[in-house]
């Protein structure tokens, strides 16, 4: 699986649910044996699943050979992270999961006006550095006229939202909770 | 475009490594430049995480598929039997 395969919203469905059917069952069963609530198992399973999409659309995505085990894997380090105290004295192997976590959250209140102002510049931004795609795979998405559009298109974008935290950063400690 | 482009190139590593060193030079020259290599870094920031909100919204709309359409009862309904006691 590679970036170019989950461009659309119908595709990442599509491997949603497959990897729901693979290896859900498998987590489930860990967090129910650790005395877990299948709500907590869910939202394990949620974050699991976006820290393997972040894997799957980098660069190195296809080192991931058996994808049951590694979202195993991860979704034990998260539940030991977030619901056990006594994480201390577990095993550090496999935990690359703090890759997701390194940086700051910022305000709802700068997100709703971007996801909202600035949706359409969003998604464009979303899908060159988010999702990494192929400026092709861009191009039809968006519906550019070619390449050389949707990267003028891209840099536009990335100047207006730049501009947008710029005003906001003027009261630094507003939009970094 | 000012100079998003460059600064952009230069945070991906889509230069070479003597352009890029020349470019970590000018940054040290330059308050400006400086400024906006870390807005321009901010502005990822605020990629990143409206990237994560959506796709963990996908994920859970996955989820609610998958608790209430009937082809896939069965399979929620057998991990949901996982946590009765």
């Amino acid at each position: 699986m590679n970036s170019k395969t989950l461009s659309t919203a119908e595709m990442r469905e599509a491997f949603f649910i497959e990897l729901y059917k693979k290896a859900f069952p498998a987590v489930a069963r860990y967090i129910a044996k650790m005395g877990g609530s299948f709500e907590q198992a869910q939202d394990i399973f949620q974050d699991a699943l976006l820290v393997y999409y972040e894997k799957v659309v980098a660069a190195n995505a296809d080192v991931v050979v058996n994808e049951k085990a590694y979202l195993l894997g991860v979704a034990k380090n998260l539940w030991l992270q977030h619901y056990k105290m006594d994480s201390k004295n577990q095993s550090l192997d496999n935990m690359d999961i703090e890759e997701t976590t390194d940086q700051q959250p910022v305000s709802g209140k700068l997100m709703h006006y971007l996801a909202t102002t600035g949706k359409k510049c969003m998604e464009l931004l979303k899908a060159c550095y988010y999702d990494t795609l192929p400026l092709s795979d861009v191009v039809s998405l968006f519906n550019y006229s070619g390449t050389h559009s949707a990267t003028v298109a891209k840099y536009k974008c990335l100047e207006k939202v730049r501009e947008t935290v710029k005003q906001q950063s003027l009261s630094y400690a507003d939009f970094i909770e | 475009m000012n100079n998003i482009k460059a600064i952009d190139d230069y945070l991906f590593g889509n230069i070479a490594p003597g352009d890029s060193l020349l470019f970590e030079a000018k940054i040290l020259l330059s308050t400006a430049l400086n400024d906006d290599v870390q807005l321009q870094k901010d502005t990822h920031a605020v990629i990143t995480q409206y990237g994560r909100q959506s796709i963990k919204a996908e994920v859970l709309a996955v989820q609610k598929k998958l608790s209430t359409e009937p082809q896939h009862s069965n399979f929620m309904q057998r991990i949901v039997n996982l946590f009765k006691k």
